[in-house]
């Protein structure tokens, strides 16, 4: 299990980083720590480099790697890698360029074997998918930042499971939204949502929707299955089940007081591209965190 | 899906959502192509006006590598019928192009070298510990320095001055404050008010005085520019400065700790060593000759000859020159510079520059206000949008066939494309110092919509009441 957490800025990214670690460890997943770095105008691409260069003889640091320092006390204070390399301080000088503007510090974790710090530059989206489609990751963990489309389009398009906490509150006595029915998504979505419900130490509603009057069987007996899982898994929970639209009505009962976890959609790419798919319109219209399992 | 599963066909759909404007542009280029030729313009011409608006939205759009759009000229030029082959080679190269290739092989030659500690201290030693002293000092050596060497040499220079001063200061290198942004665009604005200063100042000079001579409207030596341009740049100094003063007026009026420190840092890295001595030396040859020589050989030759001497007297290894020079960038300027040189041969420059003076002439109805104004305020404009010597590259032939003094035209152009106040985008030194982290798309705007207007207008009181007593 391969776990990337994207952080943006020491101002904005603390609650992804809080919320990302906390996931990783509920996988014991080797976890890794991305700040992309904004993208170079091509025109400018050799001068920046050239510039860089020499601050490193000045001893000042290149843009990122202030975050990056910041992830590592912040992995430090939680006591999240091995105390000699606590005691070593961030590693500045194995900040090692792997190729193509990427470069990578590597640490060992208390949870995993392998917790790394990498910088990357670029457009944040390409960067994403690309760093996802190299090493191939199995959950990707995001900011919900007012960047517009940026969650959508990473949803779309990065090819793992997605992660957006979107206006998390440390504070806030959450609940997961888990909702199933009888797609093919959701037997993984379910398996998901229990490890998060664990490592948050929360409660689970299980929502079914229907579209029309009547539940289908197979959605009755997907509702059943989900809840023998988290009975057997010591978990509360309750079922839920409401007749309507469902984008519409998963938004609705999330509120801010929900962590959604659902299947993603399996929807042919070309009608998504126009049309979109249930699980992007639920993004669109919720105001808090959610996960879309691939 | 039969032929491929979905997850290629999501890999390609996500490529079209990132080529968007380039489908878009090949699309407009199909419909612009069987549209009929206007009046007025030769089918040659029609054509090579589909390759420039192509090309145009293509660079601002950054929707592929810009050696893909220089290439994508180059064979436009040809499939298009616009020249043979042969001629779009002829086309593609010239000492312009020597030049800029030779400048940006000179400057990672001069940054290589390290001198920026040496240059930390003697502005300093100069200065002193006062910040509006200080900024005036960047100012003033930015400015000075890059209108001989060109803008970027310099400030991949001064930025880690500037940050070592911020750094020494107390202040974090990666938030931002007033007094970081004041100096970094002390650099930034410095950099770029002085490469109007000479031709070697930037390429967009060098392809300005290329067209003049390639057309035969003019020559024009490497002193003559500066009686031309010089006083402008000691004029806009003082104005960037207060400019730069009053909107980012910091909390430290005295940075007394931080330039001792910066004094301690400095003195560790010892004495001038024989390297640098030498490459200050070929510096000091390079700008002879581009004074005496040039008429002769050409600038281009002259910067080439100063690679040579870097290279043989082993002040900088190829290698290091491989690496840090663009490439895309001079291929992109040799197919901008092939470009503006089919505009004027196709009639398509003189077909945009008769058409934009009789719209214009509703507006104004003295014609050299009008010509004055086509070529300055576009060229401003599209700087802060595309590059600057791409700007010239386009606008040049057509600014060169609207008629009236082409010298004067001419140079207030190339002049013009260097007011890149506004954008990120405008020019290396803005990205380098955005680079920084520190400094965000709003603070360009900030100060640089006064001097930007400031600067039109200064130019226009030149063009029109000292220009015309030089020729």
């Amino acid at each position: 299990m391969k776990i990337l957490i994207a952080v943006s800025s020491k101002a904005y990214s603390g609650e992804t980083l809080s919320v990302g670690m906390k996931v990783g460890k509920a996988f014991k997943a080797s976890t890794t720590i991305v700040d992309v770095g904004e993208k170079i105008n091509q025109f400018s691409m050799k001068e920046v480099d050239m510039v860089q260069e020499r601050m490193d003889s000045w001893d000042i640091d290149r843009p990122g790697v202030d975050v990056l320092e910041w992830a590592f006390e912040y992995l430090a204070k939680k006591e999240l890698i091995k105390t000699n390399a606590i005691e070593a301080g961030f590693p500045k000088n194995t900040l090692v360029e792997t190729g193509g503007g990427r470069s990578e510090v590597f640490l060992e974790g208390t949870f995993c074997e392998d917790l790394n710090l990498i910088l990357r530059n670029g457009d944040i989206i390409e960067e994403l998918k690309n760093e996802v489609q190299d090493y191939e990751y199995d959950v990707t963990i995001i900011g919900g930042s007012g960047k517009g489309r940026m969650s959508h389009d990473l949803t779309q398009y990065v090819n793992s499971s997605i992660f957006v906490v979107n206006n998390y509150k440390a504070n806030e006595d959450y609940r997961l939204l888990l909702p199933v029915d009888n797609s093919q998504g959701t037997k993984k979505a379910v398996k998901y949502g229990v490890r998060i419900a664990q490592a948050f130490d929360i409660e689970v509603d299980i929502i079914t929707i229907s579209k029309t009057d009547e539940f289908k069987e197979e959605y009755k007996s997907a509702a059943n299955w989900a809840s023998k899982f988290l009975r057997r898994s010591n978990i509360k929970h309750r079922n839920i089940f409401l007749k309507g639209e469902p984008s519409e009505l998963i938004a609705k009962e999330a509120g801010d007081n929900h962590i959604i976890v659902m299947g993603s959609s399996k929807r042919n790419p070309l009608k998504t591209f126009f049309q979109g798919n249930k699980p992007l319109k639920v993004l669109e219209n919720s105001e808090c965190p959610i996960l879309i399992v691939k | 899906m039969l032929a491929f599963s979905n997850n290629s066909l999501a890999n390609y759909l996500f490529w079209v959502s990132r080529k968007k404007w380039l489908i878009i542009t090949f699309l407009l280029s199909v419909v612009l192509f069987y549209l009929p030729t206007p009046d007025g313009l030769t089918s040659e011409g029609h054509r090579t006006l589909i390759i420039v608006v192509t090309t145009l939205i293509l660079i601002i759009s950054e929707s592929i590598p810009l050696p893909a759009v220089a290439i994508l000229i180059l064979i436009m030029e040809v499939t298009l019928g616009v020249d043979s082959p042969d001629g779009v080679a002829a086309s593609f190269m010239s000492d312009a192009v020597f030049f800029i290739m030779g400048s940006l092989m000179l400057a990672v030659s001069i940054v290589h070298q390290g001198l920026d500690k040496r240059l930390a201290l003697t502005i300093i030693n100069v200065t002193g510990n006062k910040t509006f002293n200080i900024t005036f000092g960047f100012v003033t050596v930015s400015a000075i320095m890059s209108s001989f060497i060109g803008e970027h040499t310099v400030a991949a220079m001064m930025l880690p001055v500037v940050l070592a001063l911020i750094r020494n200061a107390g202040l974090d290198t990666v938030k931002a404050s007033k007094l970081s942004t004041l100096l970094l665009f002390s650099i930034a604005y410095g950099c770029a008010l002085g490469s109007i200063g000479t031709p070697s100042g930037g390429g967009r000079n060098v392809i300005m005085i290329g067209y003049l001579s390639e057309f035969g409207l003019g020559t024009i030596s490497y002193l003559e520019w500066m009686k031309y341009t010089y006083p402008i740049l000691i004029l806009e100094i003082p104005i960037a400065v207060a400019v730069l003063w009053f909107t980012f007026t910091p909390k430290q009026k005295n940075l007394d700790s931080a330039v001792r420190k910066l004094k301690v840092d400095v003195a560790k890295s010892g004495k001038l060593s024989g390297n640098q001595l030498m490459a200050i030396f070929v510096f000091i040859l390079v700008f002879l000759g581009w004074i005496f020589l040039s008429p002769k050989i050409g600038l281009g030759i002259v910067a080439l000859t100063g690679v040579f001497f870097y290279l043989t007297f082993g002040l900088i290894e190829w290698h290091d020159i491989a690496r840090r020079t663009n490439w895309g960038v001079i291929l992109l300027f040799g197919s901008a510079i092939s470009l503006g040189i089919q505009m004027k041969e196709t009639g398509a420059a003189l077909y945009v520059a008769e058409n934009a003076l009789n719209s214009l002439q509703y507006i104004f109805q003295d014609v050299e206000i009008v010509r004055w104004f086509f070529s300055v305020v576009l060229s401003a404009v599209l700087t802060n949008l595309l590059s600057n010597a791409a700007t010239v590259a386009v606008l040049g032939p057509i600014v060169l066939d609207m008629g009236g003094n082409p010298i004067i035209l001419g140079i207030a152009t190339s002049v013009a494309s260097a007011f890149a106040y506004l954008t990120i985008v405008a020019s290396p030194t803005c990205m380098i110092i955005h680079s920084t982290g520190l400094v965000s798309s709003n603070d360009y705007l900030k100060a640089g919509w006064k001097l930007f207007i400031i600067s039109i207008i200064l130019l226009f009181l030149v063009s029109f009441f000292y220009w015309p007593t030089l020729s």
